[in-house]
């Protein structure tokens, strides 16, 4: 799917913050987002990959899709409670 | 003469003023201190005071003993700032004008969002009071279940919560009470620091003390009726001593000012450590937004550049001095151990060493010493 495919509710960019940061400012969006809603998060952290579908499993939300863009990854994540 | 205001004398609003006194003339300069109380803290102690019954007079100090001549103290609250006509107001009902304006409010300690402190089973050592009820409720436990969580993040010190882990298994096994206690580690992320290679260290310590460690645990609320601390992912866990790391946001007068981000804290410049969109106004330590530890080293670090700024200004100059981030930190382990962490911007830690006994010996023995006749006075 392309980016345009998702109206994103929220979009975190967190390009350039070492770990915790984009998991962190993630967790935050989930707290303000309505149940339904899909959120992205761009992160450079490479320990994100690992981290976020581990947490997202965790929660119970849905990694929709990974995008690997130049330098950073795009994250896209519904809220599913 | 120029005014600089500095909001707030915790350790950063004393150490920049003590550093642009040292370095500029009375004559040409008036620094003015805001800051509502007398005495100033060394918090790194509250880790330890939790387990001891020392006098306040061993981690508290007069701040007219540390400030320099040339910095007036004005022992008042900040109550509005106004950046369009410059001026502080106070609570004594002193409005002051200024010229250059330093935020230095720290954090503001958010107890009332959690709404489960009490005397009783939860609690934090993150203020004076606060620890001082959980050393009697540590003194008073007679085995259980100890769970230790933060509420969120950031929260000054991050390591702190963590080190009270080690510091209560040390705790309980003296009393001999460590066979009848389970201790919890809560923690937002999969690991129990976010460094891989230090959280691999801290997980093996914590097997080999029998401390659980819960990943994944992002506090959402405290159910008081059954005990029990529940987190964002759905997961609930019971308690008989909570200490639970308190909300940690900017402070109202900020909020007011338009000075803050969502959360209070004040979007700073993270290189020249001026206020985002302000050109005569700078922020130093936990009030701000700046993407590193909320933390007195952070501060430390920090204070220079603000100082070397200023007087640039003040002298006409453009404030080039910059700030890369560089902070240290400290992971006490247990009473005698600890491990040394480098960060900077440009990179995670990079270093540390892991039970390092003189690192211990100068943090615990001699960094206090060090920190109140050398540091907090702008000589280091």
């Amino acid at each position: 799917m392309f980016m345009s495919d998702y109206n994103i509710a929220i979009e975190v960019d967190a390009r350039g913050s070492f770990c915790p940061g984009p998991m962190m400012e993630l967790i935050k969006a989930i707290r303000q987002a309505e149940v339904g809603e899909f959120l992205s998060l761009l992160s450079s952290e490479p320990g994100t990959r690992n981290d976020v579908p581990a947490w997202i499993t965790k929660a119970k939300h849905d990694l929709v899709e990974v995008i690997y863009e130049d330098g950073y990854d795009r994250y896209i994540v519904k809220k599913l409670h | 003469m120029q005014r600089v205001v500095i909001v707030g004398g915790g350790f950063s609003g004393i150490n920049v003023a003590n550093k642009i006194a040292m370095k500029t003339k009375r004559k040409d300069v008036s620094i003015i201190l805001i800051e509502p109380r007398e005495d100033t803290v060394y918090e790194p102690f509250y880790l330890y005071w939790s387990f001891r019954k020392d006098p306040l007079k061993k981690f508290h100090a007069p701040i007219r003993k540390v400030l320099k001549k040339g910095v007036q103290h004005i022992p008042a609250t900040a109550t509005k700032i106004d950046t369009k006509i410059k001026s502080v107001e106070l609570s004594n009902g002193e409005t002051i004008l200024y010229d250059y304006l330093v935020i230095a409010t720290g954090a503001r300690m958010a107890e009332e969002k959690v709404g489960a402190y009490d005397k009783d089973n939860v609690h934090h050592f993150y203020l004076t009071q606060a620890t001082a009820e959980l050393q009697e409720a540590l003194r008073n436990f007679n085995g259980g279940t100890v769970v230790i969580s933060p509420s969120t993040v950031p929260y000054k010190c991050p390591p702190a919560p963590m080190e009270f882990a080690f510091m209560v298994d040390r705790y309980l096994r003296k009393r001999k009470i460590r066979d009848k206690s389970t201790i919890k580690f809560l923690y937002p992320l999969l690991r129990p620091y976010p460094e891989p290679r230090v959280a691999e260290k801290i997980q093996k310590l914590y097997d080999k003390r029998g401390i659980e460690f819960v990943e994944f645990f992002n506090f959402e609320n405290v159910d008081k009726e059954n005990n029990k601390i529940i987190s964002l992912e759905g997961d609930e866990i019971e308690y008989d001593l909570l200490v639970l790391i308190p909300p940690h946001e900017g402070h109202k007068v900020i909020i007011e000012a338009g000075l803050g981000d969502r959360e209070g804290f004040v979007p700073t410049d993270r290189f020249t450590l001026k206020v985002k969109d302000h050109d005569n106004i700078y922020a130093i330590g936990d009030c701000t937004n700046l993407p590193v530890s909320k933390s007195g080293a952070v501060s430390h670090f920090s204070a220079p550049t603000v100082a070397k700024n200023l007087i640039l200004e003040m002298d006409g100059k453009e404030p080039t001095e910059r700030y890369n981030g560089f902070t240290i930190c400290f992971v006490v382990t247990s009473p005698r151990r600890s491990l040394l962490l480098f960060f900077s911007y440009a990179y995670p830690p990079k270093k540390f060493g892991l039970h390092n006994l003189f690192i211990y010996g100068l943090v615990k023995k001699a960094f206090k010493i060090v920190y109140f006749k050398a540091i907090l006075k702008g000589y280091l």
